[in-house]
């Protein structure tokens, strides 16, 4: 019976490449995430992880030095946070158009300017039209296991994709939770080893990524939209074969808490659903409808799945913890494809959204119940005064 | 921990034409122009390397002229890199190989790691990544196929150019009659000077084939990070007579605007050092990439290579590393 520990979502995300045997690791230090590859490093370096650490000379240089060990057939981790996630960005459309299923791992962090430590998702957001598997934990326990669980569903050659496994900075990945690690067993029959199609071989000589014409480009772009159609049934299995081996069940793509019968939902990612789930269970004693939807993956979004899950809602209320300047909306990200998620039911839930846990800062309890009363009005107006809130402002 | 046997290759030296091998590894099918220099560098380094070997390309003529989809030239493996960062892919390439020898995966000779990067995507914006795989002691060979422009997109300065080339970013006019003022960066100091990983590092041509193979091959027996700057000539951007190629690399020797040299556990040995040194104008006579230069212009960079020449170590110390015949 594996044993229960504390530890913070960082060591959590080192013990899960950990326990995936990854053979090449690529460290840059940047707040919060670095403890992961202080934790990867003191495991190589005292011989209980046969890996390659290898100091990269910067985040881009992390993402290329991945691709290339992922190209030639290793298992490859690495991972940042804020403007380092920003600062590789020319590389991951080649990682994922080139089908390198290497994972990531970030501890999210706001943007500069100027510099802040802070939690924010829009440093991995910002990514999200690349190409990549994307998602955010909410706990060290679901690091853990998004990470294990993400290298499954990466290196699926059904998928073939690599993966951004995302927590809170300072949130999650600094604040101890109890984690249960996976016993040796488990692994090994959960995560297949990595088995590329083509890798780089003297034996078996390829040519990965040569020039292509401007009209062999579209099909190209098809066939890795096409690749998404195909990712959420691997997630499915996945999921559901991480339940039976490891006695942990997850919804595959929307955590729904208390949403059955609810009128007002939060649609919320990350650690401040944590929150959220206490407010609901305050508000509900409070005789108010509240329910919780928590995205556990922003690529592939889970369109359908949204429909179902808060088709019968009266008013939503999307909790942004990022910034997207000018967008649609004027506010955050998630609105636009939640909306987009709902647009089509004959009897559309009201949105708004909520700008919080921006910079770094908590959402307290007393937000969430400033957003219930936004919402339960909205419901009673039957009307959406505005579309974006800025919580404490 | 005990020493692990990665099965490096030690690949002899090619003692003469005659003994050259004759399989290809870089083939035609690509669109590289007419006496473009840095293809015939590729397909000596190919020749010199053999079949166990991986080449990394960024982005560069030796990309997009060479890596058509459907009919690349490489017989081995090759991948595309992006123009920065050569070095680093060429790194986790390498760690993946030592990690799958360690674990029994790969059981052949390590193979042949090579960065094919032209002179941008070695000491302009891909220096950082060269850079950070030298020092990282990667059993690499990082060569900078130097034609002294970005010439993939249509021949603009990079920190080659020499003194008074005109390209596209750097066209002579009124306000700056010599068309480039900038001195070009010196490729093989900047790694020499400060990675102490480094085990080899040599200058060669493509007029001096024969040294340039062996450089490739002495490069490729070594146990850890090696560069190999070549003069590689580009007819397109340096506006000369396409079947000239050689020539221009034999006149650069020539005039002291290109230094031979290897440079192995810290001892300099230097080559085809000539008795009397042309004066640059002869090297920048049959360029049209010269061509605007006033006589001062020219007299500037008759200094610039006096300067460098005082450098080069004479009489000749150790004996040169090819037959001498090759030389003439």
């Amino acid at each position: 019976m594996a044993k229960e520990t504390m530890m913070t979502g960082c060591r959590a995300a080192a013990e899960g490449a950990k326990a995936a045997e990854v053979e090449v690791i690529c460290s840059y230090p940047i707040r919060p995430y670095t403890a992961i590859m202080m934790e990867l490093a003191k495991m190589v370096a005292n011989g209980e992880l046969d890996a390659e650490f290898i100091h990269g000379e910067g985040e881009h240089a992390q993402v290329s030095v991945v691709l290339g060990a992922s190209a030639a057939g290793a298992r490859a981790f690495t991972g940042s946070s804020g403007v380092g996630v920003t600062y590789a960005m020319e590389v991951y459309s080649p990682m994922a158009g080139g089908r390198y299923p290497v994972q990531m791992s970030i501890a999210d962090r706001t943007l500069d300017p100027p510099g802040d430590f802070g939690s924010e998702h829009t440093d991995a957001m910002s990514t999200r039209d690349q190409g990549w598997l994307l998602g955010w934990a909410s706990s060290p326990q679901e690091v853990y296991d998004n990470t294990l669980m993400s290298y499954r569903i990466g290196e699926d050659h059904r998928v073939m994709l690599p993966q951004m496994v995302c927590q809170d900075g300072y949130f999650i990945s600094h604040i101890p939770d109890k984690v249960t690690l996976g016993e040796a067993s488990q692994v090994k029959e959960f995560l297949p080893p990595y088995n590329p199609i083509h890798p780089l071989s003297t034996t078996n000589p390829v040519s990965h990524g040569p020039q292509i014409r401007p009209d062999q480009g579209a099909p190209m772009d098809a066939m890795r939209a096409q690749t998404f159609l195909a990712v959420p049934k691997v997630i499915e299995e996945a999921t559901a074969d991480f339940a039976r081996i490891f006695g942990r069940k997850y919804d595959p793509f929307v955590e729904q808490y208390k949403l059955a019968d609810a009128e007002i939902a939060f649609f919320i990612q990350g650690a401040h659903a944590n929150t959220a789930k206490a407010a609901v269970d305050k508000l509900r004693s409070q005789g108010v409808k509240a329910g919780l939807a928590r995205p556990r993956w922003i690529r592939p979004w889970p369109t359908h799945q949204l429909a179902e899950a808060l088709g019968h809602v009266k008013a939503v209320g999307v909790v942004e913890t990022s910034t997207s300047y000018g967008g649609a909306m004027r506010g955050g990200n998630l609105i636009h494809e939640l909306r987009a998620s709902l647009y089509d039911l004959d009897d559309r839930p009201l949105v708004t959204s909520f700008m919080g846990g921006l910079g770094g800062e908590t959402i307290w309890p007393a937000d969430f119940e400033y957003m219930a009363g936004v919402l339960s009005t909205m419901v009673k107006e039957k009307r959406t005064d505005r579309y974006v809130y800025w919580l404490g402002m | 921990m005990p020493a692990f046997d990665y099965k490096f290759q030690q690949l002899d030296p090619i003692k003469s034409f005659k003994k050259v091998p004759e399989a290809e590894q870089y083939l035609p099918g690509h669109r590289t122009c007419a006496g473009c220099g840095p293809a015939l560098q590729y397909r000596l380094v190919a020749k010199a390397a053999g079949k166990d070997t991986i080449f990394i390309g960024p982005t560069g003529c030796m990309y997009v002229a060479n890596a058509s989809y459907l009919c690349t030239p490489y017989a081995v493996s090759w991948i595309h890199a992006q123009i920065t960062n050569g070095g680093a892919v060429a790194s986790g390439i390498e760690a993946a190989f030592k990690v799958a020898a360690r674990k029994g995966r790969h059981k052949g000779p390590f193979p042949n790691i090579i960065v094919m990067a032209g002179d941008g995507g070695s000491v302009d914006i891909g220096l950082q990544a060269m850079s950070g795989m030298m020092y990282r002691n990667h059993k690499v060979l990082f060569i900078c196929y130097d034609n002294e422009s970005y010439a993939n997109t249509g021949i603009q300065t990079s920190p080659t150019t020499p003194y008074g080339a005109a390209t596209t970013f750097t066209p002579p006019g009124k306000e700056i009659p010599e068309g480039k003022r900038l001195f070009p960066k010196n490729v093989p100091q900047m790694v020499i000077g400060g990675h102490p990983a480094v085990k080899y590092v040599a200058t060669t041509t493509v007029a001096h084939p024969l040294d340039l193979m062996n450089k490739v091959r002495k490069a490729l027996s070594k146990p850890g990070p090696t560069f190999l700057h070549i003069l590689a000539p580009c007819p397109k951007g340096w506006l000369f007579d396409e079947k000239l190629t050689p020539d221009m690399a034999k006149l650069a020797v020539e005039t002291g605007m290109w230094e031979m040299y290897e440079w192995e556990d810290g001892v300099y040995k230097y080559t085809n050092v000539p008795k009397k040194y042309k004066p640059v104008s002869e090297y920048m006579k049959p360029q049209g990439r010269f061509a605007h230069l006033k006589p001062e212009h020219i007299a500037k960079m008759q200094a610039f290579v006096d300067e460098k020449i005082k450098q080069v170590q004479r009489p000749i110390p150790v004996a040169a590393a090819v037959p001498s015949k090759q030389l003439a």
